[in-house]
């Protein structure tokens, strides 16, 4: 498994889907533009005479980071099935977790980005206040989008190839998510209300092990899905 | 081998229908109604038994489909499919039998309370799993997708039972009632236990009837295939 | 056939349960008086109806599946 090959086939899969990002930004700029005109609609949902938008925007960043995450995961396994490129490397004798892990990680990054632009335009159109630890946010964020990168590229991969295809997606991935929107919407919210760091730190670690355990099961599981 | 467990389901399912039918007797003619919450906490002898046979089943639905995907063996994806239908089922009993109790109990049909929400999540990880296995492009797909969903689902159901209790913690309900605590009656606990050991007993029959479907069916493509 | 008679018999069982525990129910908890009946009774036997309605068809569907596939693994 952690043989010479493995960790240049995580680059090379890594690479390869970042870089028909990069030349497409097929992805990229939807999810971009959803993030935008989802926060653009929450503004308009929100009656500031009730609630102050600072205080649920916690929570709606964390359900923009799913809906927009399922745009950009569901994606791309259709995009291999287009241009065949997964198929030709399960031809070879690549393992397989290396290519799960490549495809975790050029979608984390993606996703990733994404999240970054959703905080900021959110922060804009709210008036968010970053806090005092803005590196927590971010980790609390980045452990929150691996896990569910990775849940969302074993069912993006497993859903690719039904009848139902990406619209069977969420129903597979948002129970799953439920500790994932627990924690993650908790602990950001805390630290988007200028409390310590030390209050969420439970919740970080609970994020961290969600992640871990998302990747693992996707690593040892991927291979059964792929298989022809 | 159709007839041994055809045999073995019956009896298991005979037995856990008089099982059954001895617990409906203590409940409604044995049982001394609980004192705080009154006549609804009888509700529970039909709740508990069905949670616990629920997630029993999704127990046997993740260690089957381990060992599908391990061994590659048809007769344990049989076995899953016969406990995931049997668990999605007796998820459904905890679903509507709870909030006819948290009304009366609670005053509301449905609260946040972390068991009867993990079963929630339970049954949709359920349901997601029967979806897979339809929908997929040819049965053997289906069977290792279905798996895959099995499995990913036990990981997580761990986790997702300590986040929401910790949830709870966040939001507590306006009344909590702990009717299993060591202060109950005997006659509640024994009527408790006679509940759990009849389902346990009936759904395990069925589950082996269910499994007697899949195999007949199995025959027949076989039968078929040649 | 047995699976017929089988599931037959426990609806029959079940629907004189049912019945019968009604009246059970009431005799024992004559003595509650103070204690409002009525929703929480009509409640209990709602879930118990529920509940043993779903088991029973789901034994039911399971003879069924089971007959036509024997009956068509008798045919051939």
């Amino acid at each position: 498994m952690t043989g010479p090959g493995w960790l240049s086939v995580v680059t090379a899969v890594a690479g390869k889907d970042l870089r028909i990002e990069f030349r497409t930004r097929s992805r990229s700029l939807t999810m971009a533009g959803f993030v935008v005109l989802v926060g653009v609609l929450f503004n308009f949902s929100i009656d500031q005479a009730l609630v102050r938008p600072q205080d649920i925007a916690s929570g709606l960043t964390w359900i923009t980071l799913i809906l927009s995450g399922l745009i950009g995961v569901g994606r791309t396994f259709a995009i291999e099935k287009e241009d065949g490129a997964l198929a030709g490397l399960l031809l070879t004798p690549a393992p397989r977790d290396a290519i799960y892990v490549g495809k975790v990680l050029a979608n984390f990054l993606l996703v990733y980005a994404i999240v970054l632009l959703t905080i900021g335009v959110f922060g804009l159109f709210f008036r968010l206040d970053y806090g005092n630890h803005p590196g927590a946010l971010l980790g609390i964020l980045a452990a929150g989008t691996l896990g569910f990168v990775a849940l969302a590229t074993l069912f993006g991969a497993l859903t690719a190839s039904t009848t139902l295809g990406e619209s069977l997606l969420p129903i597979l991935l948002f129970p799953l998510l439920v500790p994932m929107v627990v924690y993650g919407a908790s602990a950001s919210g805390r630290l988007l209300a200028g409390r310590p760091v030390a209050e969420v730190a439970g919740q970080g670690r609970m994020l961290a092990a969600f992640a871990v355990l998302a990747v693992g099961a996707g690593a040892a599981l991927f291979g059964q899905i792929v298989e022809e | 081998m159709k007839a041994r467990t055809g045999w073995l389901g019956i009896t298991l399912a005979v037995l856990g229908a008089m099982a059954s039918v001895g617990t409906l007797w203590m409940v409604f003619f044995w049982v001394p109604t609980e004192r705080t919450m009154g006549v609804v906490q009888r509700i529970f002898y039909i709740h508990v038994p069905s949670a616990w046979v629920a997630f029993l089943a999704f127990g046997i639905v993740a260690v089957a489909s381990g060992v599908y995907l391990w061994l590659g063996d048809e007769r344990a994806d049989m076995a899953a499919q016969a406990a995931a239908e049997g668990g999605l089922l007796f998820t459904v009993i905890v679903l509507t039998t709870g909030p006819l109790w948290g009304k009366i109990a609670w005053g509301t049909y449905w609260t946040w309370e972390p068991r009867l929400t993990l079963t929630l999540i339970l049954g949709f990880i359920y349901v997601g799993y029967m979806m897979v296995r339809s929908a997929a492009a040819s049965p053997e797909q289906g069977k290792r997708f279905a798996a895959v969903v099995g499995i990913v689902g036990a990981l997580f159901i761990p986790l997702i039972h300590m986040s929401v209790y910790w949830f709870r913690g966040l939001h507590p309900d306006p009344v909590i009632l702990n009717p299993e605590g060591p202060t109950a009656d005997w006659e509640i606990q024994a009527t408790l236990y006679a509940g759990l050991l009849a389902f346990t007993l009936l759904f395990l029959g069925l589950m082996t009837l269910r499994y007697g479907v899949e195999r007949a069916r199995h025959v027949l493509e076989l039968r078929e295939a040649a | 056939m047995i699976r017929r008679t089988l599931a037959s018999c426990l609806f029959g069982l079940a629907l004189v349960a049912l019945a019968g525990a009604w009246d059970g129910l009431a005799a024992q908890n004559a003595n509650l008086g103070a204690q409002r009946l009525g929703r929480p009774y009509l409640f209990v036997f709602l879930a118990y109806a529920i509940g043993w309605g779903l088991i029973l068809g789901w034994i039911v569907s399971i003879a069924r599946r089971l007959r036509s596939l024997e009956r068509r693994i008798d045919r051939d």
